[in-house]
């Protein structure tokens, strides 16, 4: 086994990040120049990544998979973003937003990087209202905060419900500017299909151009990825529908390792399944818990309307399990709750998988008209949805797949194990451990895009010689038959079944192995139900059309091939990991009262996966991991 | 300047200017019309001081200018608006999203209106040319036109159509205006929709009365 | 929120690629669940024509959420359906009748062409935000967040006009296809805050002068675009435009070689 050499800078954990700037080599303005950068994906951390190496004089190439970039899933965020600003002078600070985020993480982040987000936190909320971010203002014109999940201050920084809509537009215009100015050159409608790695580094990309079909190449001096996370795998998320491991998936089998698949975020407050033919699952934001009590009925299958309950025989469970954090307990904490109420038979809804989520006392305590001016938009969104008002009866929620910590393996730089590929944003596996707490996804991407990456991928092109290329080279050609044969042999098959219905049976074993709750015995299962659908798959898909023009059905068969693969490096992954932290959870190792017990002992690492070839098991590669600043603890938000 | 009148927003804005400079003409037309209530003398010698000086001859390059301007304009943007839509709906919106006929039809009306003013020119300003004495002045005598003029059932249906016409295009013309001016504000904008609704209705009205009159007492 | 199904009848617009004439085709839609989305309810008749062999209709979706705005066409005569404040990815079938027959085409506008069925290509509102639709701040040069004070009145004002996401309804509704509901959101929301005062006028007028310049229609009040915004985006936003642009070109002479002061 190698070891993966993290490059953590030395010195105090305080002092690594100004120590590693100042020690990182430059390129000077002119040689900035001459030095190509390709960003994939143009959410907040690729969006703001161009955006930064465009302004720094790099000619950055950047590419989005949607018809605008400013479509990214990152628009879709809500709540807010942190940052430790400590201007509500509650005792906030930069170390406090580092110890919750590796407390909440369960202990499974790497200190140094966690802390680097948390000290630049504060420049991203200066740096997003100097882009002109209408963030919600007090009536002295200073800025508002709210709490979130897993923390006791108020260090969330939010525009109404659409947060991350209004932090995407501003890194988008960010990134619109640098175009205006010729800095970065920007394509549309175009999807990674793989990584070209020229004498070891990464120099390019294969896209196919999702309206001609046209398989093209790109290259330059180094590669980011900014391409999300892989909660799609289980068909039902709250992710947008584009929303794919592919380019992640492509550079992993170009050697990126592939770091801690397993830890994916189970988001507690998201709308229930309707039925069969549903897309997708939308989230209501973490923020609702500041003001809804979520709770079930004291005894099992009470079907009464929630309003005829009487308050004595409520079972407000958050409240009552975890006193000193209550309904803003974390995330995988508060979807673990309302699995065990649901599996108690004490859910709600017609399905009984719901539990409630009441305004009924803040609306009494503030008045309807609080309660629509900080949640308006998200009550609007549920009423459309479920054609419930949630001024008049609670919110049925039901936990939903939203986020995965894991991703591409990277080190402080947040370069991968292929030279010159950088990862940012929920694409790599740096900073969440095994748990995301609310409001840190749109902080950590903006802080890898504006803050981190122009930094340290200065420092690569700046010591590294790399030789001059074109995509006349064989890797380039190589690279672009291999995606095109691949397209091919996709298109050949003419089976007999849909794409959606392989990515439904994935998602189901992956919902049903890989999920919420997991054991030795089902994860088995699913490894060997994983390549028996997968070979069925290849066997017998049905892409109508050709591939030489825009076609839908085609991109999705794409996307769930990768994610045929990466669902059972996921259950793999969670087979080994013997033991239960954050998001993942192994039912063989739990507490007395039901919570995640870890085993620091033997698991106080990262695990990142090599490739090892189609239909071969991957190898494991450990990354250790030290806490020197905060104690390995058990976690307890009672 | 000439970037500001080649676009759309400053040939909105001239539109405005012009349509407002109209607004404010047919008001104060209709105004004195009105006169023929009082009597025929009454609105022979309001026509006639108006006539006399040489302020006429300003106004009427105004005016003419004015509407000139706006129909060039609207001529420029609806041969645009056109070509930028190119198809319109195979099925049109009926439920909420359905807007205003008033809006839709400006163009069609506008020519309407335009063929209107120039017909009502040549009948009144270049027709027959009658005389009359009042309190001792020699005169244009103008209510003797008229009152033949709207003799003509069919004649007075056409006015009564165009008048009505008028009004309409004043109901979201005028209330256009202010939103094309950047005058709007969210504060008066339903306060200014029933201004240009009233505006409308009261120039549509007041036009009305006079041919139904004297039609219906002649 | 227990669901019945219903029955349509959809005529939907085929159209191959940007060349092709296209025409509409009808499609039978059963059981569809109250509960479903439109988009859900067009995924299950794909699903059908895939398993018979045909090509899907394709339409460009992604968050259904209502916030991405990559989604949006035209029923009856109506951009994004006849609900209003409603991206068609968050019309429920609830809102429709058994038996109805609806008929489903392609924003339409010259900016828009189609690329196939009902997509799209919008990329020419990207192109107004080019011009101009930003604050020229380079990352790293930002004061402290609380240094400009905003009247929270400013902010809320700006934040309304911001929520704009994109989807191009109020083009397709507009008679005259104007991109002026677009246009002017972003330059109301820069030209409310604070920090979007030194590059005013520039932006008002390059900005207007890219959404000419794409060919767009210009605005006659009709408020078409504010019925079909999903986001409610206020009319008010273009006169506000208008008087930018028409203060911008009396206090200053364009001068936009330097790409916005960049």
């Amino acid at each position: 086994m190698s070891k993966l050499d993290s490059k953590i800078p030395s010195g105090s954990i305080e002092s690594k990040w100004q120590n590693h700037k100042f020690s990182s080599k430059l390129v000077n303005p002119a040689n900035k120049r001459k030095h190509s950068v390709i960003v994939v994906g143009t959410g907040l951390a690729g969006a703001s990544a161009a955006a930064s190496l465009g302004e720094l004089g790099y000619k950055v190439k950047a590419f989005c998979v949607h018809e605008s970039p400013r479509r990214a899933h990152s628009v879709a965020a809500q709540g807010g973003i942190n940052a430790a600003k400590n201007y509500q002078n509650d005792g906030d600070s930069v170390y406090r937003l580092f110890y919750d985020t590796i407390k909440g993480g369960d202990f499974r982040a790497r200190e140094a990087n966690v802390f680097r987000l948390a000290e630049v936190s504060a420049n991203i909320i200066d740096q997003m209202v100097a882009q002109g971010v209408p963030f919600a203002r007090e009536y002295g014109g200073t800025l508002a905060n709210r709490s979130f999940g897993g923390a006791q201050v108020s260090r969330t920084f939010y525009a109404r419900g659409q947060t991350g809509q209004q932090l995407l537009l501003g890194a988008y215009s960010g990134m619109m500017r640098q175009v205006d100015l010729g800095n970065v050159e920007l394509r549309t409608r175009r999807e990674m299909l793989d990584l070209v790695v020229v004498d070891g580094k990464a120099r390019g990309v294969t896209v196919r151009n999702l309206v001609s079909g046209e398989i093209e190449s790109y290259e330059a001096d180094a590669v980011v990825l900014a391409t999300g996370g892989y909660s799609n795998v289980f068909f039902l998320s709250t992710n947008a529908m584009a929303c794919a491991v592919t380019a992640a998936w492509k550079a992993h089998k170009r050697g990126a390792y592939f770091a801690n698949p397993c830890y994916t975020q189970i988001h507690p407050t998201c709308i229930p399944v309707h039925g069969e033919n549903q897309s997708k699952l939308t989230l209501m934001s973490e923020s609702l818990r500041n003001d809804g009590r979520v709770w079930v009925p004291k005894v099992q299958g009470d079907k009464r309307h929630p309003n005829e309950i009487p308050e004595s025989e409520r079972d407000y469970y958050l409240e009552r399990v975890y006193p000193s954090f209550g309904n803003l307990a974390p995330r995988d904490v508060a979807s673990r709750q309302a699995k065990y109420r649901c599996d108690e038979g004490r859910g709600v809804s017609e399905t009984g998988r719901a539990v409630y989520l009441d305004f009924a006392d803040s609306i009494k305590r503030l008045g309807q008209d609080k309660i629509s001016e900080r949640y308006g938009n998200l009550f609007q969104m549920y009423d459309k949805i479920t054609g419930d008002d949630p001024y008049k009866m609670p919110m049925m929620i039901y936990p939903a797949p939203h986020y995965t910590m894991g991703g591409l393996w990277v080190d402080y730089n947040l370069e991968s194990t292929i030279p010159g590929l950088f990862v940012a944003g929920e694409a790599n596996f740096s900073d969440h451990g095994a748990n995301r707490l609310g409001a840190s996804a749109l902080m950590q991407g903006l802080a890898d895009g504006y803050f981190v990456l122009p930094s340290t991928i200065g420092n690569y092109l700046g010591g590294t010689k790399l030789e001059k290329i074109s995509t006349t080279h064989d890797a380039f050609k190589f690279s672009a038959d291999e995606a095109k044969s691949e397209i091919s042999k996709l298109m050949g098959i003419k089976g007999n079944r849909t794409v959606d219905s392989f990515h439904k049976e994935l998602g189901n074993i992956m919902w049903e192995y890989c999920g919420m709750g997991r054991n030795k015995e089902g994860l088995k299962k699913a490894l060997e139900l994983i390549p028996k659908v997968r070979e069925e798959f290849w066997n017998n898909v049905r892409i109508p059309g050709d591939a030489n023009y825009i076609n839908t059905e085609l991109e999705k068969a794409g996307r769930v091939a990768d994610f045929l693969e990466l669902g059972e490096l996921m259950c793999q992954d969670a087979l080994e990991r013997e033991e239960s932290c954050g998001g993942h959870f192994r039912e063989e190792h739990q507490t007395a009262d039901g919570e995640a017990l870890r085993d620091d002992k033997n698991f106080c690492h990262v695990a990142a996966w090599e490739w090892a070839g189609t239909n071969k098991k991957q190898s494991l590669h450990k990354e250790e991991l030290t806490f020197e600043n905060v104690h390995l603890a058990t976690r307890s938000y009672k | 300047m000439s970037g500001f009148l080649g676009s759309t927003v400053g040939k909105k804005y001239i539109m405005g200017i012009t349509g407002l400079i109209w607004a404010g003409f047919v008001l104060a037309h209709m105004a004195g019309n009105l006169l023929i209530f009082v009597s025929s003398d009454a609105y022979n010698a309001y026509g006639h001081a108006l006539t006399s000086g040489n302020l006429i001859y300003v106004a009427e390059t105004v005016l003419v200018l004015a509407l000139i301007t706006h129909v060039f304009c609207a001529i420029s943007l609806t041969k645009n608006n056109r070509e930028a839509k190119q198809s319109r709906y195979a099925v049109s919106a009926k439920g909420q999203k359905r807007v205003s006929l008033a809006s839709r039809t400006m163009a069609v009306q506008g020519s309407l209106i335009l063929a209107f003013v120039i017909l009502h020119i040549i009948t009144f300003k270049y027709g027959t040319y009658y005389e009359t004495t009042v309190n001792g002045v020699v005169m244009r005598d103008l209510a003797r036109l008229m009152v033949e003029v709207f003799q003509s059932p069919a004649y007075v249906v056409w006015y009564l159509v165009c008048l009505i016409l008028l009004g309409f295009h004043l109901t979201h013309g005028v209330g256009s205006t202010f939103q094309s001016l950047g005058l709007m504000n969210g504060s008066y904008r339903d306060g200014l929709r029933k201004l240009s609704l009233t505006y409308g209705v009261v120039v549509a009205l007041g036009f009305i009365a006079q041919p139904l009159y004297l039609f219906i007492i002649h | 929120m227990a669901g019945k199904m219903i029955n349509l009848i959809l005529k939907v617009w085929r159209q191959k690629g940007p060349t092709d004439t296209g025409s509409f085709a009808e499609y039978k839609a059963n059981n569809v669940s109250t509960d479903a989305s439109f988009l859900e309810m067009l995924d299950v008749v794909n699903e059908e024509l895939v398993t018979k062999g045909d090509e899907p209709i394709a339409f460009d979706h992604d968050c259904r959420e209502g916030i991405c705005g990559a989604c949006g066409f035209v029923i009856d005569g109506e951009a994004h359906g006849p609900l209003k404040s409603t991206t068609v990815c968050q019309l429920h079938m609830r809102n429709f009748k058994d038996g109805e027959v609806l008929t489903i085409e392609p924003f339409r506008s010259k900016a828009f062409p189609v690329i196939k069925d009902l997509m799209v290509n919008r990329s020419a509102l990207d192109r107004i935000i080019t011009a101009g639709g930003y604050i020229s701040t380079n990352t790293g040069n930002a004061v402290d967040a609380n240094a400009n004070l905003v009247p929270k009145a400013d902010a809320d004002e700006a934040m309304s006009s911001a929520t704009c996401i994109q989807c191009g309804a109020c083009v397709a509704a507009c008679k005259n296809a104007s991109a002026a509901l677009f246009t002017s959101a972003k330059i109301s929301h820069l030209s409310l805050l604070p920090q979007g005062q030194v590059e005013r006028k520039d932006r008002a007028l390059r900005m207007v002068a890219a959404m000419d310049a794409e060919g767009f229609g210009s605005c006659t009040t009709t408020g078409a675009c504010e019925a079909a915004c999903p986001k409610d985006i206020s009319l008010v936003n273009i006169s506000r435009m208008n008087r930018e642009f028409l203060v911008a070109n009396v206090t200053k002479q364009p001068k936009h070689q330097d790409g916005g002061a960049g």
